[in-house]
Formats: structure tokens, sequence, C-alpha cells
């Protein structure tokens, strides 16, 4: 009798180290050994030295008496909404339920297929838990001297707290991508979602790096006692204390139980309940999620309707080729969910900064202007540029690119229309952060103008970048592929870059020749050297190097392969 | 282009992609307005020599020239009057099959009523007047199909490249895009490049036929006379004799 689930396991494995191939074993044993020794010695040595770096352990001990149990909360929250998300990130961005197909026709039970795919997961996502618990977990053990059974029994609870989890965040992936099946439209709101999933992981970090006393206060709260991140969290806290080294007396020890309101018995039963509940209730429903779907033909059709005002503008407007072709890529572009999910996560980073600026004026009192700002948020722009434009939604497969490269300069007029397509989603990307800039700081009219024009050349800029990279090197939508990694990172490389690079040229002007820019930029323009470098020749430089990687990007595109 | 003038030549036409040798030495000419039917097993080089003919890829050595212009310094003329069916669908799923059309039309620079004119009629005559404005996700890949060949004879080429045309058709498709290409042939001189697998269709479409196995040209001539010289009852049977692919009987069961 073959173990079904232990060998759909292992192929879950093998494609989640299918980066490490051949010397897999060896390579995962080792990563295991360094991130053992990381947890127990060397990151507890780093993050005690940086925090008595930072301030002497008996002020430290304080602070986190103070926020404790809202900050151990906090770090909870993070590692749980990493291990449900992240997997359910990973697997969204690519539906593989045809291979449900292949388990279901070799006679696989469904409860062997959520199995195998559980244990699969557990090893990879395991050593990423024992990288980072030890940074999270690690001030408090040192803050409250926890002894080693302590510290046992609290990475215990974390790691059950982890299977729970990844068992969890399996179901759910399973719910999900069967809901939205193997088919073009299911895989597009798959990746869509994938993306959007990404943003609530990036939310408590940023809670976590920024708002920590407050978000501390808000998740002590007792509203938060329903949910199921709250239980293993209070039950560390509960071990934490009652192994402490530091001597904590009767009342401090009965001030934490009235914060901390469920007590250590009940706290520990609550997780294990959740946890075990969900194991027949997955077993139970695996039936009814592991199905195949009926296939394309009984989806929902979209037919599409008149082109709207802006379309018909744009057709009057470009009346030639151009103009069909940028139709036509505009609605290719708009109609995918992924595009769309992408250009929100564009909004919402460009939102953050001026939000992260604002935490500081509050908490440093320090007021900005907007000669300030400008400088700053073309930078935090370019990376908003480059998100939805590099890597993804500009060829689906090599045969298209083929259809393309079969019409007279085909390559050409496909990326002008990719570009002009993009020119004009910079307007959104652009005008969100010049809103919530405005609103924020209550800005003048035409301070607002500024900053949305020197946003609006920083993203066309950053579209320029990432679509000529993107045309060097097509990964024809696998988000997983090295070529979309290295589209990413060498676009955002380049974009950040290019609009740091005027201000060392200037440093080094002054250092090597002599030559103070600053000071001949402002004796020329009458403004500030420093911003006129920044806002003016930084994007200028920008659009330069955008216009060299889209004449690069159009050659490789057009190219005759060899 | 006058019938009987020669819209394909190759001569001595070469491709390697590193030790494996796609193309070898192909010698080949197709009459205007003839239908070239281009057969062979699987990874034998049809696909290379069309994308090198089209003007996509470069070939390692020898000359290639159609219409007259030379594949290697020609090429957007040679794309401006030629039409490629490729072998796998590269449509894009969220355009409907009007503005994916539309597209392609645009690419090859043309615009406005005489183009959605011309669409119109095509996807009509391919039976998708009803679907034409549904996204193409939704379509099945018989249909998908139908909509690549709409778009490699939008342009009226007059050169057109079919690669496994009727792969993934029905016997009724597959009827309408033979007859589509005998009319063109017959009544506007355009010349038919097909590769296919299937013989059936090649025998009932082609006038010529090539045979490449191993990148090399074994044999050519009309379907009869392929038939009669390797002494078979059809254009399969003539196939198999000539490249080989019978298995025994014994041989299909030793895996047991």
């Amino acid at each position: 009798m073959t173990r079904k689930w232990y060998h759909i396991a292992k192929a879950e494995f093998y494609v989640l180290t299918s980066g490490l191939r051949r010397h897999r074993k060896v390579t995962v044993t080792i990563m295991y050994v360094l991130a053992a020794v990381w947890a127990a010695y060397f990151a507890p040595m780093i993050i005690g030295g940086f925090l008595g770096a930072i301030m002497p352990m008996e002020v430290m001990r304080t602070l986190l008496m103070v926020m404790f149990p809202g900050l151990m909360r906090t770090v909870i929250l993070f590692l749980w909404a990493l291990l449900l998300l992240f997997p359910l990130s990973h697997a969204l961005q690519e539906i593989k339920i045809g291979q449900w197909e292949i388990f279901l026709s070799n006679n696989v039970k469904t409860r062997d297929i959520l199995a195998g795919t559980f244990v699969g997961k557990i090893p990879m996502y395991g050593l990423i838990v024992m990288v980072f618990a030890p940074l999270l977990i690690s001030p408090f053990m040192l803050a409250f001297e926890v002894s080693l059974i302590g510290q046992a029994l609290v990475y215990t609870v974390i790691a059950l707290m982890v299977l729970s989890t990844i068992w969890l965040s399996n179901f759910i992936t399973a719910i999900i991508q069967a809901r939205l099946g193997d088919s073009s439209r299911g895989n597009d709101i798959a990746k869509a979602l994938s993306v959007v999933v990404a943003l609530i992981v990036i939310i408590p970090m940023y809670g976590l790096m920024l708002f920590m006393p407050q978000l501390s206060g808000i998740l002590g709260i007792n509203a938060f006692l329903v949910m199921p991140f709250t239980w293993p969290a209070d039950l560390v806290s509960w071990v934490t204390i009652t192994f402490n080294g530091i001597g904590l007396t009767g009342s401090q020890i009965l001030a934490f139980g009235a914060i901390l309101q469920l007590d250590m018995l009940t706290s520990a039963l609550l997780m294990a309940a959740f946890g075990l509940a969900f194991v027949p209730i997955a077993i139970t429903a695996a039936d009814r999620v592991f199905t195949i779907s009926a296939g394309v033909r009984t989806e929902t059709v979209t037919t599409v309707g008149r082109e709207n005002v802006f379309l018909r503008g744009i057709r009057s407007f470009a009346k030639g080729p151009f103009g069909a072709l940028t139709i036509v890529s505009l609605k290719d572009f708009g109609r995918k969910a992924q595009n769309l999910s992408k250009i929100f996560y564009g909004v919402v980073l460009a939102i953050i900064l001026p939000m992260l600026m604002q935490q500081i004026t509050i908490v440093e009192g320090e007021v900005f202007e907007a000669a300030e700002i400008l400088p700053m948020i073309s930078i935090m722009i370019g990376v908003v540029g480059v998100f939805p434009f590099a890597g993804t939604g500009f060829l689906e497969s090599k045969d298209q690119l083929w259809i393309i490269r079969s019409a007279p300069k085909g390559a050409s007029h496909f990326m002008r229309a990719r570009v002009a397509t993009g020119f004009m989603m910079a307007i959104p990307l652009s005008l969100a952060p010049t809103i919530a800039m405005t609103l924020m700081f209550n800005l003048a009219l035409l301070s607002a103008v500024q900053i949305f024009c020197a946003a609006y050349v920083t993203v066309c800029g950053a579209v320029m970048v990432s679509m000529g990279i993107t045309a060097q090197n097509p990964n024809y939508e696998d988000t997983k592929s090295s070529a979309h990694q290295t589209v990413l990172i060498t676009s955002m490389m380049l974009v950040q870059f290019t609009l740091i690079g005027p201000l060392f040229a200037t440093i080094f002007l002054d250092i090597g020749l002599g030559f103070n820019l600053f000071r001949f930029m402002e004796s020329i323009f009458g403004l500030s050297g420093f911003m006129v470098v920044e806002l003016v020749l930084g994007p200028t430089v920008l659009l330069l190097v955008g216009g060299l990687m889209l004449h690069l990007g159009i050659r490789s595109l057009g190219k005759v392969e060899v | 282009m006058a019938k009987n003038d020669v819209t394909i030549r190759t001569q001595r036409l070469n491709k390697s992609f590193g030790t494996v040798q796609a193309v070898r030495n192909l010698d080949l000419d197709v009459m205007a307005g003839s239908r070239f039917g281009f057969l062979g097993p699987n990874g034998a080089g049809k696909t290379t020599t069309v994308r090198i003919l089209s003007g996509l890829l470069k070939q390692t050595s020898g000359y290639a020239e159609v219409c007259g212009l030379d594949v290697n310094k020609d090429r957007d003329a040679v794309k401006a009057v030629t039409g490629l069916l490729p072998e796998t669908p590269g449509l894009y799923s969220k355009l409907s099959a009007v503005e994916f059309l539309e597209f392609i039309g645009a690419l090859n620079g043309r615009n406005g009523s005489d183009l959605h004119r011309r669409i119109d009629s095509l996807l009509g005559i391919l039976g998708l007047e009803g679907r034409q404005d549904d996204l193409l996700e939704s379509y099945s890949s018989g249909m998908k199909q139908k909509v690549l060949v709409s778009s490699t004879l939008l342009h009226e080429p007059k050169l057109v490249f079919l690669d496994e045309p009727t792969s993934r058709l029905d016997p009724s498709a597959t009827a309408i895009i033979k007859d589509l290409i005998l009319v063109l042939a017959e009544e506007t001189d355009t010349t038919f490049f097909i590769c296919t697998h299937m013989t059936g269709f090649a025998e009932a479409v082609c006038d010529v036929i090539g045979l490449l196995n191993e990148g090399e040209l074994v044999t050519r001539g009309s379907p009869q006379e392929l038939i009669e010289s390797a002494g078979a009852r059809n254009l399969e049977d003539a196939y198999l004799k000539i490249v080989g692919g019978k298995v025994d009987r014994e041989v299909l069961l030793a895996w047991r």
C-alpha cells in the first residue's frame, strides 16, 4: 500500500525547492542546521547586542513590560499573517488544479491531497519561521530572562501555531483555487488576489516597524480576544511571565493577568481547539473542495460593450493605426484584474509615504515644506511607476511575440502603443500621492501642481525603464520565473539609482573638482540647488535612461532570432 | 506575381541550434498560386523552416527568397507580403475576436471601416459572427484557431504560412478552411505553404507535397506521385513507408 499523501507531499516539496534541483537534500539540510544555529545562538546574541547599543536593558525591560502583551500580539499577528497569506499569495500566482485531475483519476482520496499538500509545505515555511521568529521573540526572552524550559515552551507554542496556520492556509488556498478554476479568467483573478494578499502582509509589517506603540495599544484591547492569533500570542506571554528570571512579583503577574484577561489554560485550550477544529472541518469538506469544473465553455462569458467616451476620444484624436493599437492596448491592460490590483498596490504605496511623513510630523514635531517633500516623494514614486509595468501586463506568451514580429515593424508599433498606455496609467498613480499630500499637509494649489508634475514625469520615466527592460527579457506572465524577478529588480534598481545618481554626482563633483553644482543651480534658477538637482536633474536623467531602455527594448523585441 | 513565378526559393538552407541540425541543405521551389504541403514527423524542422521564410529566424547558412525578396535583407517587406498562422495560438485572452483582429490589422498598418468590414466578413465565413464580441478567454481551442486563421488572411498576403491549421478544428471547420484555401489560391493567386500532420487534409488541399525528415527534404511531388512512387494506398501509407513509424503489435505490448 503506497502512502499517497507522502508522494504528493514529496512533489509539493520538490516544487517549492525547484531552484535547488539536484542538491536539494544537502542544501535543505545545511539550511536547517544554519537556521537552528541562528535561532539558538546568533539571533539572541545579535538582538541582545543591538538592543544594548540602543538603550540599557533595564530601560528596555520597562518599555517592553509597558507594551507587553499588546506587543506580543503584534509580533504574533505578523507571523500569523505571514504564514497564512504568503503561501496563499504564492499559490495564487499559478492555479494548479490541473493536477487534481491527475490525483482524482488515480483514485487518490481528497484527504490525501489535503494532507500531502500540507506536509509538503511545512519544511520551507517552517524554515522561514525559524529565521524570523527568533528575531521577533528574542527581545522578550532577553528582557524577561526566560529560562531554557520557558524558551523551549515558547518555541513549541510557535511551532504548533505554525502547523495550524499552514493547515488553515492550505485549506483556504484549495477553496480559492477550486472557486477560481484553471482558466484564463480564474488565473487572472488569482494573480490579482495574490497582490492584494501581499498588501495585507505588508500592512502589519509597516505597523510593526513604524507604529508599534499605537498598534500594540490597539491590539491590546479586549475585542481582539476573539482573534485566533491572540491565543498563541497570549499563551507565549503567559509562558514568558511564568518562566521569567527577573523575579516578577505576584502583583506584577496579577497585573499582566488582568491585561491578558484569559488565563494560560484557557488560551492554550482555545489555541488547541482552533487548530484541531480545522482538521475534521477540512477533511470533511475536502470532497467538495477538490472538484474538477466542467471547463471554459461553462464559465460566464464576458461580452464587450460599446467603447466609452475616453476610448472614443482617443480614437477621434489619433485616427491612424497608432490610435487603434493604443486603444486595444488599453483594453487589454485595463481588463486584467492583476494589472488593476498592481495599480491599486502602487497607489497604496504612494499614499504610505505621505502618511509616514505625517507621522514624523506628529511624533517629532517636524514641519515639512513642499520643497522638502518633493525630492523624497520622487524617489518613492519611482518604485510606484515600476511595479505595475515591470515583467507583467506585457506579453502573455512567446506565441504572441511571434504574431507581433510577423508584422512589418510590429515590435516597434506594439511598444509605442504600450508606452502610450503606460503614460495614461501614470495619471492615477501620480494623482493619488498628490491628493494625499495636499490634504495631509494643507498644501496650496501651486504646490499640489508641482508635486503632480514631478510625480508624473518620474512615473513616466519609470514606465519607460520598466517596459524597456521587460522587452529585453520578457517573462510572459510567469511571475515565478527568474526572468520576472530579474526584470523587477533591475527596473527598481535602475530607477532608484538614476533618481539618486545626480545627488551623488554633485557630491563627487564638489569633492573631486571643487565645483558646487547645488550653488551653481541656485545662482541660475534662484531656487534651492538641492531641489533643482533632485526635482529637475533626477527625472530628466530618468527620462533619458527610460528613452534609452525603450530603444534597446524595441530593438531586442523586434530582433531576428538566431 | 504571375502564376508559374517562383514564390519561395531556398538554396542549401541550413539551421542549427547548438548541436541540433534542424534544417539540412534545403533546396525548395514553390510556385505562385500553389498549395504546398510540408509534411514530416514532430521535430523534423517544419516550423523552423516557416520561421526562417517569414523573416523571424536567421538561418545558419544558405539562401532563402520569398516573393523575390531576400529574407535576410528585406525582412519588413517579406512580412508585408506574407501571413503567418503560428503552431500554437498566441491570442490576447482579454480581447474580443473583433478587438484582436483590429490589433493585428493596426500592426499591419490598417484601420477604419475597410478593416472592420473585412473582420466582419471573415468572422462570418468562419461561423463566429454570434461570438465576435465575446472575450477570447471563453473561446474553445477550435474557435481560437478560426480567429487566428482570420488574422493571417486579414491583410491579404500574397503568401500564407499555415503551421498546423486544422489541428484543433472539428471536421466542418476543417472543411471551411480547406475550401477557403482552395478558393483563395484559385481566385487571388495566393500561395499557401502548409505544415501539417494531417495527411488526409494535405491530400485534399495541396497540389505539391514536400516530405521533411530530420531536417532534410526526402521527397517532393504531387500527392498522387508520392503515393505511386511509394507503392502505397494513400498519402498516409506513403508517409509511413517513407518516414517510418509503424510499430509491430508485439512491441506495442512489450512494456507491460
